[in-house]
């Protein structure tokens, strides 16, 4: 028995020095021929069509390779929350990440190893109520109407209360109200009369301004307009110390991706609107409803406002700890 | 005194498993494995520990972690009751009638298969946003499967039993009670079992999918932590998941394996 104990822990050892051994070939392989890989994460919406345009057009290749002459293998990979990206990051799977404002605020201020390096989009938010009713917040304080939104600390969370603080009232005072879940979702439970209001963004923002039924309160729409940050890209830490031409490659080839998506609005809808599913029409009316600019608006003020309302623990000294310096803005 | 010898055993191989593994884990978190930024997405014991008593004394948002607890479990009780409840009306009454067996059998096989995450927006829809929603989706998890042990327990009941019931001159409802019932007993404790974790799982998944403000669950609780990074406090919930499961399985259905299945000596 205890031979055979001895030989499974041998043979267990050997697999793992093998494994390990296949693990440093390989990555001598790697060294020898010079090959950088770049894993991006992005999320699913219209705030990220620049994306689009960069992985379709192959942008940071390009940029890579005009500053290098090498080439650069971009992993584009989908995600679903801010939160799954700042676990790749901090695990080092990832290199650079695309989120909310409000979750890469908080992954600097945790320490997750990375920094703001562009903006990408700025979107309108707002609430929309089923009951007309309902004008103010006073109508929805202490009552048992239901907010839907994507999930607590995300930033239609943050706007909402933003907006209650700005106009008097207690941050958390609509907390007790609130139900989390996706934007689809939130929008059907709306029209159902599921719930009496919903926090959302871009495109369902411009889908339910067009029912006759819904109706909007202002007081959110004007929290955080679509001239402040709402996404924006992260990159680690390592990649902008250990390699520093593919960060510059990376910064170039987003700027240029705002820049065609800017310049070139219609041809920049033809390539994203099979990408978020709508029609060429209404995905070039909300390119242009939307804000996007590689300058950073507001993230230092809403960074303040979440350690003010303990949504975050501490609030680090400048506006200069969140981004790297190439980046601009406020 | 051969019983006694095996227990001890038995709890000394599990006491041990538990150790190596909490060593494993101590030793990858120590020597941060996962880089530089290991103990942020790998936390050590001690953090998951400080963590653990965090939960319970501070909470969130002016919460107590206590009622997160309170809260699941009270869906959880209602759901599991209604869930088992009705597979045993259910599985009874297809004892009962050859056409609705058929039709019954049917349902089990459809809905047994569908995830209730999946059905959510039609829930939704048809329920509204009440914490009856999450009830709906433990009894989905519970009512197939469970329905599924009972109904393969009926069938297995041996003829002749079913018989010697009808000579006694049992109808067909006290057959239920009085052969069915107790000769199908480790279909039913099986039926428990896999029922019980299924409506565990398919209760914290809707949570962390479906969170309602006013009624905040465990489900929630893990959300809200790993949305702010708080990733030790999070492994601390699972360490209260684990241990909750642990009570009802070592606490409640074991005991009632024991005076039922096995003091009957229908298995080992």
């Amino acid at each position: 028995m205890k031979k055979r104990i001895l030989a499974l822990v041998m043979a267990m050892t050997m697999m793992i020095t093998g494994s390990i051994g296949c693990g440093t070939d390989k990555q001598e392989t790697k060294t020898a021929e010079e090959t950088v890989t770049l894993n991006i994460a992005y999320q699913y919406g219209l705030a990220y069509a620049p994306l689009i345009i960069a992985k379709e057009q192959q942008l940071i290749e390009t940029a890579y390779k005009e500053a290098t002459g090498k080439d650069v293998t971009v992993v584009w990979n989908q995600m679903n929350s801010g939160a799954d990206i700042n676990t790749g990051i901090a695990s080092g799977n990832l290199d650079v990440g695309f989120m909310g404002i409000a979750p890469a605020i908080t992954g600097v201020v945790k320490n997750v190893g990375y920094k703001i390096f562009t903006n990408l989009s700025g979107q309108e938010h707002c609430m929309m109520t089923n009951d007309s009713s309902i004008t103010s917040f006073d109508d929805v304080i202490n009552s048992e109407n239901q907010i839907a939104l994507v999930n607590v600390g995300s930033i239609q969370h943050i706007i909402l209360a933003k907006a209650l603080h700005e106009n008097g009232y207690d941050a958390h005072a609509l907390d007790s109200n609130l139900v989390v879940m996706k934007h689809p979702d939130g929008m059907a439970a709306l029209e159902s009369g599921s719930v009496s209001c919903h926090v959302t963004s871009s495109p369902y923002i411009y889908m339910e301004r067009e029912k006759d039924n819904l109706y909007e309160i202002e007081e959110v729409t004007n929290a955080w307009t679509k001239d402040n940050s709402f996404i924006v890209g992260v990159a680690s830490e390592s990649l902008y110390e250990n390699n520093k031409e593919v960060y510059d490659a990376l910064s170039e080839g987003i700027s240029d991706a705002i820049d065609y998506l800017n310049s070139n609005t219609e041809e920049a809808a033809a390539l994203t609107c099979e990408f978020n599913g709508n029609s060429l029409e209404d995905e070039l009316t909300y390119l242009q409803a939307g804000n996007y600019t590689i300058e950073t608006n507001g993230v230092y003020e809403l960074a303040a406002f979440m350690k003010e309302t303990g949504f975050i623990e501490e609030l680090p000294a400048s506006y200069s700890d969140f981004v790297f310096e190439n980046v601009t803005g406020d | 005194m051969l019983k006694r010898k095996d227990q001890i055993y038995a709890i000394f191989v599990r006491i041990i498993f538990i150790i190596a593994v909490l060593c494993i884990w101590e030793y990858v978190a120590r020597q941060e494995l996962f880089g530089e930024r290991s103990n942020l997405i790998f936390p050590t014991l001690e953090m998951i520990g400080s963590a653990f008593i965090r939960n319970f004394t501070v909470g969130y948002a002016g919460i107590s972690f206590w009622a997160y607890i309170a809260n699941s479990m009270k869906l959880l009780i209602i759901g599991l009751a209604i869930g088992i409840a009705a597979s045993f009306i259910l599985s009874g009454l297809s004892m009962v009638s050859k056409g609705f067996y058929h039709i019954f059998n049917l349902v089990v096989s459809i809905f047994d298969l569908l995830p209730g995450v999946a059905l959510l927006p039609v829930i939704i829809i048809i329920f509204g946003i009440k914490e009856e929603v999450i009830v709906f989706l433990v009894v989905h998890a519970v009512l197939w499967p469970m329905s599924r042990n009972v109904l393969d327990g009926f069938l297995a009941v041996p003829k002749i039993y079913v018989e010697a019931g009808m000579n006694m001159g049992l109808n067909s409802f006290s057959l239920l009670g009085g052969v069915y019932l107790p000769a199908a007993m480790s279909y039913i404790v099986s039926g428990l079992k896999v029922g019980w974790a299924r409506a565990w799982r398919g209760l914290l998944s809707a949570e962390m999918i479906f969170g309602i403000a006013t009624c905040p669950g465990i489900g929630m609780f893990i959300n809200q932590m790993r949305t702010n990074m708080n990733n030790a406090e999070m492994y601390a919930t699972l360490v209260v998941i684990i241990i909750i499961g642990l009570v009802v399985q070592y606490g409640i259905l074991t005991p009632i394996e024991n005076c039922t299945v096995k003091k009957w000596g229908m298995t080992k």
